[in-house]
């Protein structure tokens, strides 16, 4: 498609650019054939113009020539009288005298019959004598060609006069002649440029005046030997036609060839006589001139043709490759569009999977319940299940509500005054289940926050760091470590402001470096095999990313595939206006025990700042070791703070071999990130007297001290939801029925599928005829009829089972040490004391069971 | 007559029960229930036929049920006379199961008061 659109337009430009050179060319081959032709008349017109004027001039330069010698000789006439001279011999001299100084090299006097004595010079004859006679008897001054007796070509002019001759006869005429050459010389026929020449020839062809190269006697013949074609005729009818001009005595024009090169003729008629000037003009300066200028012409066409080839192919050019951008920037936005709306209908796909799986359940789940609508139980489970189900449902759904109102530009800050630690708190409760769910080591570290309440819109900054969270355990694979650090720094924005610094590191995946610059973009997950069986919208980042921007803060990732990700968020808050309530603690004197020094000197810093003067130790033994060298010089610390985890000795044990050198008096509080209702039991029976949970701020170590400032009161034990044990089945070996029931009430709430045998032997007996793994749990009474609860257990650990190590735990009204210990040795995992205690059950069926 | 009076007059242990049954109305179907227990019956017998271990664990189940329904009194008795009876035969046990016995009617008896009570008033 794409290519076809490109190849036609290449087409469409290809041939308009041919056509329009094909056109320019055309015109200018046009233009300058035109012009050449146009010049070559207009020369031929001016020629024409020149050479009629040229032979104007000189036809009438020649009348005026002969006009004036012929008044010369009139002057001599008038001059002369016959009857002022006796003498004829004196007026014959005086004539010759006269007419010398005129420069007129024969006198003579011609009589009627036309014939010539000569007064001087040699004998000349008129060629015509007898027009020449009758002209001049009738009176007429008349001019004549003649011949001396050398055969030279004369003039001669006659003026009619009376003059004495010898013979006593009078003259008609006094004749003067001058020779041809002379006229010529006047005329300057000759004129020795080769681009003008004339002859003066008589009409039967015969040359009058001879110049230039032509040495023939008549012209005709010249023409007969030279020429051949004139105008395109043979010389015969070019001669007729020329005679036939001068019959009717008309201007004629022609052109010819003569050796090559064009030249042009013009004949008229000369006055007073019967000869014609016959005008040559060689077209051999003006074809150059002409030639020179067409040249020049065709250059300059040929150029200004070039160059607006060159402008149109520039043109063209120009316009190919805008287009080129243009088609080329339109594919572009094209297949950002394309990509945009796959990536938007890929969501689209994805999300309709990611909430067809929770909702298949929430339709399968209700369909079970209502099949069994009688039985509670199932029916309990169905709900708990669905429940899951809905809220994952509810969060995708969220999600997409949330980026439907950010790409709408609805989302608003609800900004309020908020506690930077219930913030942490509430969140750091929330991931906790995930994180203890995939067995990841989880820490959070607050540096010295000195401002807790600020304002925020408090859901969207639990969303940023949910946000962070989720992903971190989500793309951390079991065992790996998330983390979570806060500090604080002075704000540009002002004194009002603090600038707080999140920091969310894991040990997981990573992401590829391609993948970082597009995670803050909607509708994107990671393509790759690893991030497939993830769930989740893949508009968490995006979301994340707006509302920071939203509250003007900075997120940024730093991540390595294969080494895990940090994401660092900086946001400005305003701080909150009423001042933090007084916190003031007595003047203890306390130690901290963490592995991580930056949170020991945090937390005594907050400490100091609360009241507490506070020591801090890197491990269990180094913190037994300060304990003992206090109990010592008798300033035992007032409180001890224990991480859970710590290297070597972790903070049970340390709590445990305190408890055994130095009683019960000192209050031991056990710092953790997760949720500690699995090890509570084992940490109050090591002698720990309660719970804080990190982030350890100001207020969190002021609030979770506070109950020791009066005394050691243990913290209530928290209430915990209990659905691990939810369809779990439990063998209860009692042999009182009354206990067995209020076992079986109990139990039975929780959602644990109860059996019951009566005593030891049946115990054994439904054991081993239940299929493997068909109980979770034995739950054994010690004092039972037929068989007690250690023979049973002796039995059932002996059986060649795979699930004969299932979890015993003994429950009887003894509670004496040695009694617990042979439960002990009898194999049983731990033992309960009756009463029934729930919480107690609960707590040790969760550890043994999970 | 009331759960806790009952417990009262029984010598019991009301809130201790009631915290860890969380409900009256099972303390009262338990409660009902232990008038028909024969574990009491079983160590009677084998108190008369000198059989020690059994007389042991019948007082070893009355005092698993004195310490799930909070019977304080009763607990102590019976108690002591399981402690008694653990290494077989012991000069107190004659006395302490007739302290059972005296222990045992008084529970009996505020028991069955608080049956009638509850029937007595109407529903």
């Amino acid at each position: 498609m794409r290519e076809k659109t490109h190849n036609k337009t290449m087409r469409f430009l290809l041939l308009s650019l041919i056509i329009i050179c094909a056109l320019c060319i055309c015109t200018f081959l046009f233009l300058t054939t035109h012009m050449q032709q146009q010049s070559l008349e207009t020369i031929n017109r001016i020629s024409t113009f020149y050479m009629s004027g040229m032979s104007d001039q000189i036809a009438m330069h020649f009348e005026t020539t002969l006009k004036l010698q012929l008044s010369q000789v009139e002057a001599l006439v008038k001059t002369i009288r016959p009857d002022e001279f006796d003498d004829l011999q004196t007026m014959y001299d005086t004539l010759t005298r006269y007419a010398k100084i005129r420069d007129f090299d024969y006198l003579a006097l011609c009589n009627e019959d036309g014939s010539l004595t000569m007064i001087y010079g040699s004998q000349v004859a008129s060629l015509n004598p007898q027009p020449f006679a009758d002209s001049l008897n009738s009176g007429t001054e008349k001019i004549s060609a003649g011949t001396d007796y050398l055969g030279n070509d004369i003039v001669l002019m006659g003026v009619p006069a009376e003059y004495p001759m010898g013979n006593g006869q009078n003259s008609v005429a006094l004749v003067a002649a001058l020779p041809a050459d002379y006229i010529g010389d006047v005329l300057s026929l000759d004129q020795n440029d080769s681009m003008v020449y004339s002859f003066v020839i008589r009409q039967d062809g015969s040359f009058v005046i001879r110049s230039h190269d032509a040495y023939r006697n008549s012209y005709f013949d010249r023409v007969f030997a030279l020429y051949d074609s004139v105008n395109g005729e043979t010389p015969d009818q070019f001669i007729e036609q020329l005679q036939a001009a001068m019959a009717v005595e008309t201007d004629y024009s022609a052109e010819f060839f003569l050796n090559g090169e064009r030249r042009y003729l013009y004949c008229s008629s000369l006055p007073y006589t019967e000869w014609f000037l016959i005008t040559f003009m060689s077209y051999g300066v003006l074809d150059d001139t002409i030639s020179h200028f067409s040249n020049q012409w065709n250059l300059m066409a040929l150029t200004s043709c070039a160059f607006i080839l060159l402008l149109l192919l520039l043109l063209f050019a120009g316009y190919f490759r805008f287009t080129q951008k243009q088609v080329y920037e339109l594919e572009e936005a094209k297949q950002s569009a394309e990509s945009a709306n796959k990536s938007k209908s890929e969501f689209l796909s994805n999300m309709s999977h990611d909430i067809r799986t929770p909702m298949n359940a929430i339709v399968g789940m209700t369909a079970i319940a209502i099949a069994n609508i009688d039985d509670p139980n199932r029916v309990q489970n169905c709900l708990k299940k669905i429940s899951l189900s809905s809220r994952h449902l509810l969060g995708l759904i969220n999600d997409v509500l949330d980026m439907s109102k950010i790409e709408s530009g609805k989302m608003t800050l609800n900004e309020d005054r908020i506690s930077l630690r219930e913030i942490i708190d509430g969140v750091v409760g929330i991931v906790q289940p995930q994180v203890k769910a995939k067995k990841q080591m989880f820490d959070v570290f607050i540096h010295d926050i000195s401002t807790e309440n600020v304002i925020c819109d408090s859901v969207r900054l639990n969303q940023i760091l949910l946000n962070l969270l989720s992903n971190a355990i989500k793309f951390t694979p079991e065992g790996g470590s998330v983390q979570i650090s806060m500090y604080e720094e002075p704000s540009v924005k002002g004194d009002d402001f603090i600038r707080i610094h999140f920091l969310v590191k894991d040990s997981g995946i990573g992401m590829s470096e391609e993948f970082q610059q597009k995670i803050f973009d909607s509708f994107v997950r990671e393509d790759n095999a690893r991030v497939h069986k993830t769930e989740g919208s893949g508009l968490g980042m995006a979301i994340t990313k707006y509302i920071v921007d939203a509250m003007e803060g900075t997120i940024d990732v730093q991540s390595r595939p294969g080494e895990g990700s940090e994401f660092h968020v900086t946001i400005d808050f305003q701080k909150a206006g009423s001042p933090e309530p007084n916190m003031c603690l007595p003047h203890w004197n306390m130690l901290v025990v963490d592995d991580n020094p930056q949170l020991c000197e945090s937390a005594v810093e907050s400490l100091k700042s609360i009241g507490v003067d506070a020591e801090w130790a890197l491990d269990g033994e180094s913190a037994v070791q300060m304990v003992n060298a206090h109990h010592l010089q008798h300033e035992d610390y007032q409180i001890i703070l224990l991480d859970w985890k710590l290297p070597g000795m972790d903070g049970i044990e340390s709590a445990r071999v305190i408890r055994s050198q130095l009683g019960d008096h000192i209050p031991i509080l056990l710092i953790s990130a997760y949720d500690w209702s699995d090890i509570e039991a084992e940490a109050r029976s090591a002698g720990i007297n309660g719970f804080l949970s990190k982030p350890l701020f100001k207020s969190t170590l002021y609030y979770g001290l506070k109950p020791y400032t009066d005394a050691a009161v243990p913290l209530p034990p928290q209430e915990n939801a209990v659905s691990r044990l939810n369809n779990r089945r439990i063998l209860l070996a009692e042999d009182n029925e009354l206990n067995w029931e209020v076992a079986s009430e109990l139990l039975t709430e929780l959602g644990i599928q109860l059996e019951w045998a009566e005593n030891g032997q049946i115990c054994v007996d439904q054991f081993a005829q239940s299929p493997v793994g068909y109980y979770d749990a034995i739950l054994m009474d010690i004092r039972m009829p037929a068989m007690t609860g250690y023979e049973a257990t002796r039995v059932i650990r002996r059986m060649d089972r795979e699930d004969a190590n299932l979890p015993i735990i003994a429950m009887t009204a003894d509670a004496f040490s040695e009694n617990i210990q042979k439960c002990l040795e009898c194999g049983m995992n731990a033992h309960v004391a009756k009463p029934i205690d729930i919480q107690e059950i609960t707590r040790l069926l969760e550890r043994f069971l999970s | 007559m009331t759960l806790q009076e009952c417990y009262a007059a029984l010598g019991g242990d009301y809130a201790g029960v009631l915290s860890r049954l969380r409900s009256e109305r099972l303390i009262q179907k338990f409660l009902l229930k232990f008038l028909e227990d024969d574990s009491y019956g079983q160590l009677c017998r084998a108190m008369q036929q000198q059989d020690h271990q059994e007389a042991f664990r019948a007082a070893h189940t009355i005092k698993g049920i004195c310490l799930n329904f909070g019977f304080t009194t009763l607990l102590q008795s019976s108690s002591a006379l399981t402690d008694s009876l653990r290494n077989g035969w012991s000069p107190e046990s004659i006395p302490l199961a007739e302290q059972v016995t005296c222990d045992y009617q008084r529970t009996i008896n505020a028991i069955q008061a608080f049956r009638q009570g509850a029937n007595a008033e109407p529903h």
